[in-house]
């Protein structure tokens, strides 16, 4: 039986390196991956706690948030792509004029 | 021999987190993250819940990054290449996350609550989560198939007005 | 969660009967699907090497091996090597989740002066029989389509990208299908383990007070709508004519595996055929009453063992069979019919069999 704090502290790290991929790079599709790893990250916190106190709702939890992570994601890589169309660039520093 | 798989795949899911935020190429980078997932399905066998593992590997190593790799693969996006960050962005951004990691840490370390680990099985089973479900959480279930719906319309309305392909594909990997 | 060496032992030697099982699938196979397809077109197949052909594929094995193994030059190095063994993954994995014979008491025994298995040892024949079952399978099938995506893309050739992107579209739209007609099976024995619904079909349908029929999942009309949808979607999700437009032999040369020579190609070759088999096994599982015996109650013995064992290896013998049948009879499905049935036919088929077997369970029958 592996003590709950050991997945924070794994949790937290995960977390950390998604945090460092969203403000050091520029490619939009790596900062959404780094995103999804912060989400999962929060995931196993979770489920660590609802193990912890042998609760479902954290349970219930991660399954909603994995489905609106799908969601999510389905309809920012849709942006994405209408991003790259309409500027044929993957850098999302140039997406900086409110309209074109 | 728990502590064994435990510390193997945490180090696997680390060191694939990290090359997912420090390699160049995209394709590497997102099939890096499908690795990393798949360790943390493993990390949630470990925390008894089975069903939840073979959720996050369906769901998110098998449609979400799917869906990934299609668009940097119809994009092309392999060959567009990344500007080089500025150094200053990169100083400070590794900075700050180095000093958010170690709070976070730190006032983990501080204030989390550890209970004992109660006795008896923990079960975490489709049965038990579908009863919950079904039960006190049905209403966010419903609103969830309608985020879906939304999010389904949204893509296809966002991809129509570019090359039929990649919307066509693009909806069908999305509705999985 | 205490487990002694006979656990592991016992875990070693399933493991090794299953793989050795497995592993030999691509070379039966590969000698049935030439007779077999010769047979259907009237002429003689394979009959040089070997006793009516027999060691065709050793010799085909050895002329794998003997290939020039040629990498292109603007492929992706790692990736390329890589992809074939996505494709291998699932199907070594999946085939860990179904229960392949009836469980036994193994009884103490003194071997050797020493005495095993004291108090008796119960064998399940099932490598790994978690409470999540199934859905291992759909998690570990649904990692079947980077094997393909990568090994197109890695390619660097267009033909090979597209019939990756089309493969993997086909696989994903149809995985869809799949799980929502597994649903009904599922539902009806109540319960995701493998081990559960096998056991669930195990007893008897009384019709009219005399006829005594096997109560496996087929005989029961509820899910006859689930059985076509599931069987079809298992050519698709295994790349099998009528479903294979994505290999297409004769319009994008081989698809996405056109660029891999030798053993990389013998290596998808194999995780077809090891896909083809699991997929019969699921099949038997859900559906034909996996190890049962019809009209025959297995004792928990060695003896009922090795009798369910043989009755499971009949049945995925002869859907093995049927998938070689119908590849060489049914023409193959134009891609947009394919995708089109896929979503608009099959999709609500099976939701409707949900719906269907749900209503027979609250009503009773079922």
């Amino acid at each position: 039986m592996i003590p709950t704090h050991y997945f924070l502290i794994l949790s937290a790290l995960l977390f950390t390196i998604g945090v460092c991929g969203v403000l050091t790079r520029k490619n939009g599709i790596t900062i959404f991956m780094s995103i999804e790893l912060m989400v999962n990250a929060v995931n196993l916190t979770f489920l660590a706690y609802a193990r912890q106190f042998h609760q479902v709702h954290g349970l219930i939890f991660v399954f909603f948030i994995m489905a609106i992570a799908a969601a999510e994601a389905a309809v920012g890589l849709a942006i994405f792509i209408s991003l790259f169309h309409h500027r044929d660039t993957i850098d999302v520093d140039e997406a900086n004029l409110m309209h074109w | 021999m728990e502590f064994a798989i435990f510390f193997l795949f945490a180090a696997v899911a680390v060191i694939f987190a990290l090359v997912v935020v420090l390699h160049r190429n995209p394709v590497v980078g997102a099939l890096s993250l499908v690795a990393s997932f798949f360790a943390l399905a493993v990390m949630y066998v470990l925390l008894e819940a089975p069903f939840l593992a073979a959720l996050q590997v369906i769901v998110y190593a098998g449609a979400i990054m799917v869906l990934f790799l299609f668009v940097i693969m119809l994009l092309n996006l392999q060959h567009v290449a990344e500007p080089v960050t500025r150094p200053v962005q990169q100083f400070l951004g590794y900075t700050t996350s180095a000093f958010f990691g170690i709070g976070l840490v730190y006032y983990l370390s501080k204030y989390a609550v550890f209970n004992a680990l109660p006795e008896g099985p923990f079960h975490a089973d489709a049965r038990t989560i579908g009863i919950k479900l079904f039960e006190s959480y049905v209403f966010p279930f419903e609103m969830v198939s309608i985020l879906l719906l939304a999010a389904i319309v949204g893509a296809l309305t966002l991809s129509a007005k570019s090359v039929g392909r990649p919307g066509a594909s693009e909806s069908g990997a999305e509705a999985r | 969660m205490a487990f002694d060496t006979t656990d592991i032992l016992l875990s070693v030697l399933k493991i090794a009967i299953i793989l050795g099982l497995w592993l030999n699938v691509t070379p039966i196979m590969v000698w049935v699907e030439r007779r077999g397809s010769a047979l259907i077109q009237d002429r003689p197949g394979p009959n040089r090497v070997g006793p009516f052909g027999l060691l065709q594929s050793f010799a085909d094995a050895l002329k794998f091996i003997m290939k020039e193994d040629i990498v292109p030059a603007q492929a992706h190095k790692w990736l390329y090597t890589l992809a074939p063994t996505f494709g291998l993954l699932p199907a070594l994995t999946t085939i860990a989740v179904v229960p392949w014979g009836r469980g036994f008491l193994i009884p103490e025994m003194s071997l050797f002066g020493r005495r095993l298995f004291e108090g008796g040892r119960w064998f399940e024949p099932v490598i790994a029989n978690v409470g999540a079952g199934i859905l291992v399978i759909f998690a570990l099938a649904s990692l079947g389509v980077y094997g393909i995506t990568i090994a197109g893309w890695s390619s660097a050739n267009k033909y090979s990208m597209f019939g990756a992107i089309r493969a993997s579209a086909q696989m994903i739209s149809y995985e869809l299908s799949l799980t929502l007609a597994a649903v009904s099976a599922l539902l009806v024995a109540g319960s995701l383990r493998l081990t559960d619904v096998v056991a669930h079909q195990t007893g008897y349908f009384i019709l009219f007070d005399t006829i005594k029929l096997p109560a496996w999942n087929i005989f029961s009309p509820g899910m006859w709508l689930s059985f076509i949808v599931f069987s079809v979607s298992a050519f698709a999700e295994t790349n099998r004519l009528p479903f294979d437009f994505a290999e297409a032999e004769a319009e994008l040369v081989a698809g996405y595996h056109t660029e891999y020579s030798s053993m990389k190609f013998a290596l998808f070759f194999m995780a077809e055929y090891m896909a083809m088999a699991t997929m019969s096994a699921v099949v038997t599982t859900l559906y034909l009453g996996g190890w049962d015996i019809p009209w025959y109650n297995e004792p928990p013995t060695f003896l009922g063992f090795l009798l369910s064992f043989l009755a499971f290896l009949v049945k995925v013998g002869i859907l093995m069979f049927i998938f070689v049948w119908v590849r060489w009879t049914i023409p193959r499905l134009k891609y947009d019919i394919l995708m089109r049935i896929g979503w608009k036919v099959f999709l609500p088929m099976a939701i409707v069999n949900i719906v269907i077997v749900a209503a027979f369970i609250a009503a009773g029958w079922l």
